[in-house]
């Protein structure tokens, strides 16, 4: 399940980075291991720019490679109506060549049908789209964003805010957060997110908190000093653990970190799970 | 242990603070609830809200400056338009504001403003706590110490501070003469000592004559910005530069977190070094290495000599200051009979080596440096509070300061020196420089210079309807009278007519009364609220160690059920986890935590009682 989660975590920096194309294949190379994985189908529905209240599954899911998937009649099975794509536009590409032997794959509508893209009224390609779901950037400098290019930010803020409350609901309250975040990047006024926003930090801060137990125990290192640069931490946690000398409590340490509380206690429960500290 | 209330000493300082007492006739110092002697002068609002003083504080103090106090001590009791006041604002990184009227310093923190005595008070009240945990009951009285040169206002507001921290200060005595007392030389010949103190944010000497029970602080001198904390720095220099040199540049200061640990390590290796001879400097994952590269450790060897060769300016400053306060009291060095070192940073032995090369002579040892002005101040409260025959010391509340008034050509003329014992009363006749001069301004300086104007003004007031005659025939009286509690009245008078006018001055530490009163409400409120959550953590401790203890009598019960049937162990192992976490929260006295277990010990009694239950039911035997 390492690798799932790894994947999970490329296809999240890729999507929040613009880079779409990357992103859905981890996602899409996540539900090959694991079918049902709440986040990866969540993030798909993101990427296919699914509306409000959209349910995931009708997200491709590969069959085994070269597997024929026989039908009633035993010929090989053609892609299940249920399996196809969220889009609407443009409609679904015929099967490639030889498609009886292979599952389907969003790939086989070309990149493009992996989104939904605004027409103009003159049945235009909305560009500006295209620039923000591609992993092309714009050949052309930036000379300030028009107007008219504002309105895909909200409608894509309406995408992200119903994908964290699905998220949220589905459990995955960092996804959910990662969410809210951008969000509010792009809306710092934004109400619900501002909601959701201490939800699920209250909500990671407990399920956190409750791995550490009561917090006004003692941590203590569990490994040797000489032992902590073996370790791969980045500096706020190196910073937090070289405050574990035995004489402070978790209370003491939240208050001493200087950080967030969430990414406190998120640093404090991974040192106990690696097994560096103990209570 | 007798039955005495206890009495503490506490040495207040700038940078640590310490409290002792005399328990069984033995002065000692008490160990604050983390176990440390020293307990760091420093009061925090962290960024979680939660208030921290001492080492907590002092743990966060880089990454959280603007919400930590720290070297307080060099704003109590001063006037806000002070030069010190005026220097501080230049190096503390906290904000300063002035009191109503200018006529002290305030401290903002997380949004409040605070006078000096109350962050004071918030580092006594830690000591007092300390002090009660260690007694195992309430301490109310203390001897605090100040430098020898702190003025009546200083003197006041620190005595003010001990108020708010409910202690009662039974009297405020000078840091030299405290460290003087816990040698006893008040019990051996008449000699000279001199007392070099450098500690983590000054450097102090003082020169004092003792007799047999005469303490008399005879010249004073240091420097306010000279201290470890400057020995520290070098340190943190030292390191970031050749970290930087090591790693293309990255410079350590510029990272709150990194230069918090740098700055702990720093100091950690400089007082291991007084003992050792070389130490190491080991700080992993101190700071970021970049995007998609790891974290940067620092290892370094710092030796002995290496620091003496970072520091030896800041050592050679320390002497310069001694040469000229010697010289400054027309005393050679030769003369001095002792010398005691107090502070932290005399425990190094650069420092040792100057002293007795300039001295002439090996320093007082036997006393740690760092303990030895507590342990003097808990010796005088000791004394007061319970006072033995032939041993009634100690010291005698004294003026700290030259008292007096301005006279013709802007001099300082003193009514009252230095050290005189209270209360006391002076008279000196002056008279007028002027022909028909018929009123005459009495300005009321302390100080120890000879110009006015560098002494502290405490209040002036106009005599008139003095009769008019030739200069020099009208004789007016000037009288000082200081009270015991300190106050000084000052009153003129025309000897030939009568004519009289007067003024009282009171020291004043900056806090109005009505502030002083709502400071002390305040406090009551908060004792009240730790009182109420003290009890209720103990009500639910009774409580559920009842319940634990009625699911241990079921134990052997549910165990022999347990043998018959394979359902019900895993519920077991919920339950025994439940109680393993009730007891984390006994121990921790973690009222919370204790709350959020007692639901799921409630039900794992419950299962027990059914288990249990089950056990003895007819098919059991």
């Amino acid at each position: 399940m390492g690798e799932v989660a790894e994947l999970i975590d490329r296809g999240i920096k890729a999507y929040v980075s613009g880079r779409v194309g990357e992103a859905l294949r981890s996602f899409q190379e996540v539900l090959e291991r694991d079918p049902e994985n709440p986040r990866a189908r969540s993030y798909l529905l993101l990427i296919h720019g699914g509306a409000a209240g959209m349910v995931p599954d009708p997200i491709p899911l590969p069959a085994p490679a070269a597997v024929p998937l026989p039908g009633p009649g035993g010929e090989s099975a053609a892609p299940q109506p249920t399996l196809s794509p969220p889009v609407s536009n443009p409609p679904a590409a015929p099967s490639s060549p030889g498609g009886d032997q292979f599952a389907p794959s969003p790939w086989d509508e070309g990149p493009a049908a992996a989104a939904t893209f605004v027409l103009e009224p003159d049945g235009g390609l909305d560009l500006q789209a295209v620039a923000e779901k591609s992993d092309l950037r714009p050949l052309v400098p930036d000379g300030g964003t028009p107007p008219a290019a504002q309105a895909p930010a909200r409608k894509e803020v309406d995408v992200w805010m119903q994908a964290a409350k699905e998220l949220f609901a589905l459990g995955d309250f960092t996804g959910s957060l990662e969410l809210i975040e951008k969000i509010l990047q792009v809306d710092p006024d934004h109400g619900s997110a501002r909601d959701y926003l201490r939800q699920n930090e209250a909500t990671l801060i407990a399920m956190y908190e409750s791995k550490l137990g009561p917090l006004a125990s003692v941590p203590r290192l569990a490994i040797k000093p000489e032992e902590v640069m073996w370790l791969n931490l980045d500096h706020r946690a190196g910073f937090l653990l070289a405050q574990i000398d035995g004489t402070v409590d978790y209370e003491a340490l939240f208050a001493l970190s200087g950080l967030p509380r969430l990414d406190t206690a998120r640093i404090l429960a991974n040192l106990i799970a690696d097994g560096v500290i103990t209570s | 242990m007798n039955d005495l209330e206890p009495a503490i000493g506490i040495d207040l300082g700038t940078t640590n603070s310490v409290v002792a007492t005399v328990r069984d006739g033995i002065p000692r110092v008490i160990p604050n609830r983390s176990g440390q002697t020293l307990t760091p002068s420093i009061v925090a609002v962290a960024k979680n809200g939660k208030k921290l003083v001492g080492a907590l504080a002092k743990r966060q103090a880089i990454t959280n400056a603007e919400n930590t106090v720290f070297a307080a001590k060099r704003l109590i009791g001063r006037r806000w338009a002070s030069k010190e006041v005026d220097d501080a604002r230049h190096v503390l990184p906290y904000p300063l504001v002035s009191g109503p009227d200018g006529n002290d310093v305030r401290v903002e923190l997380a949004g409040r403003v605070f006078a000096i005595p109350e962050i004071s008070a918030m580092v006594l009240a830690e000591l007092k706590a300390d002090a009660e945990a260690w007694f195992g009951r309430p301490v109310n009285k203390a001897v605090v110490t100040v430098p020898a040169y702190f003025n009546d206002g200083q003197r006041h507001a620190t005595k003010d501070a001990g108020r708010i921290a409910g202690l009662e200060v039974l009297r405020i005595i000078n840091e030299p003469t405290s460290a003087a007392l816990a040698y006893g030389f008040g019990k051996q010949m008449e000699r000279k000592v001199v007392v070099f103190d450098l500690g983590g944010g000054t450097f102090d000497i003082s020169i004092l004559d003792i007799g047999k029970s005469v303490y008399d602080v005879v010249a004073v001198g240091g420097d306010t910005y000279l201290g470890g904390e400057d020995f520290d720095r070098r340190v943190i220099d030292w390191l970031t530069f050749s970290f930087a040199k090591d790693n293309g540049g990255v410079d350590l200061r510029e990272d709150k977190m990194a230069l918090q640990r740098l700055k702990d390590g720093s100091e950690r290796a400089k007082i291991e070094l007084s003992g050792l001879t070389s130490t190491a400097i080991h700080l992993p994952f101190l700071v970021g290495g970049g995007e998609g590269k790891p974290a940067l450790h620092l290892d370094r060897q710092l030796t002995r000599e290496k620091l003496e060769e970072l520091t030896r300016d800041l050592v050679d400053r320390c002497i310069a200051v001694a040469e000229r306060t010697l010289k400054d009291a027309g005393v050679r060095p030769a003369q001095v009979g002792e010398v005691i070192l107090v502070g932290g940073m005399t425990r190094m032995p650069r420092v040792q080596k100057a002293v007795k090369d300039f001295f002439g002579r090996e320093p007082c040892r036997g006393v740690h440096p760092e303990e030895v002005v507590a342990l003097g101040a808990a010796i005088q409260a000791h004394a007061l509070t319970a006072p033995q025959p032939g041993l009634e010391v100690l010291l005698l509340d004294v003026t700290p300061q030259n008292l007096g008034i301005m006279v013709v050509g802007g001099y300082f003329q003193t009514i009252i020196p230095r050290n005189t014992t209270v209360p006391t009363s002076e008279t000196h006749l002056f008279t007028t420089v002027q022909d028909n001069q018929t009123s005459v301004r009495i300005a009321v300086l302390q100080g120890a210079s000879e110009r006015a104007v560098d002494n502290e003004l405490l209040g002036e007031f106009v005599l008139d309807g003095i009769r008019p005659a030739r200069r020099g025939e009208v004789e007016i009286e000037v009288t000082f009278d200081i009270s015991a509690d300190g106050i000084v009245g000052v009153s003129a008078r025309d000897v030939v007519t009568g004519q009289q006018q007067s003024i009282t001055v009171t020291a004043t530490s900056g806090l109005t009364e009505e502030e002083m009163k709502r400071i002390l409400d305040e406090r009551v409120d908060e004792l009240l609220e730790k009182k109420q959550t003290t009890q209720e953590f103990d009500l639910r401790r009774e409580r559920m160690s009842a319940t634990m203890a009625e699911i241990e009598g079921l134990r052997p019960a549910v165990s022999e059920a347990l043998e018959r049937t394979r359902f019900g162990k895993d519920a077991v192992q919920k339950a025994e986890a439940v109680l393993s976490r009730v007891r984390q929260a006994i121990e921790a006295r973690d009222t919370s935590a204790l709350g959020e277990q007692e639901e799921s010990l409630e039900r794992t009694l419950q299962l027990f009682k059914g288990l249990a239950g089950a056990g003895r039911g007819p098919g059991a035997r």
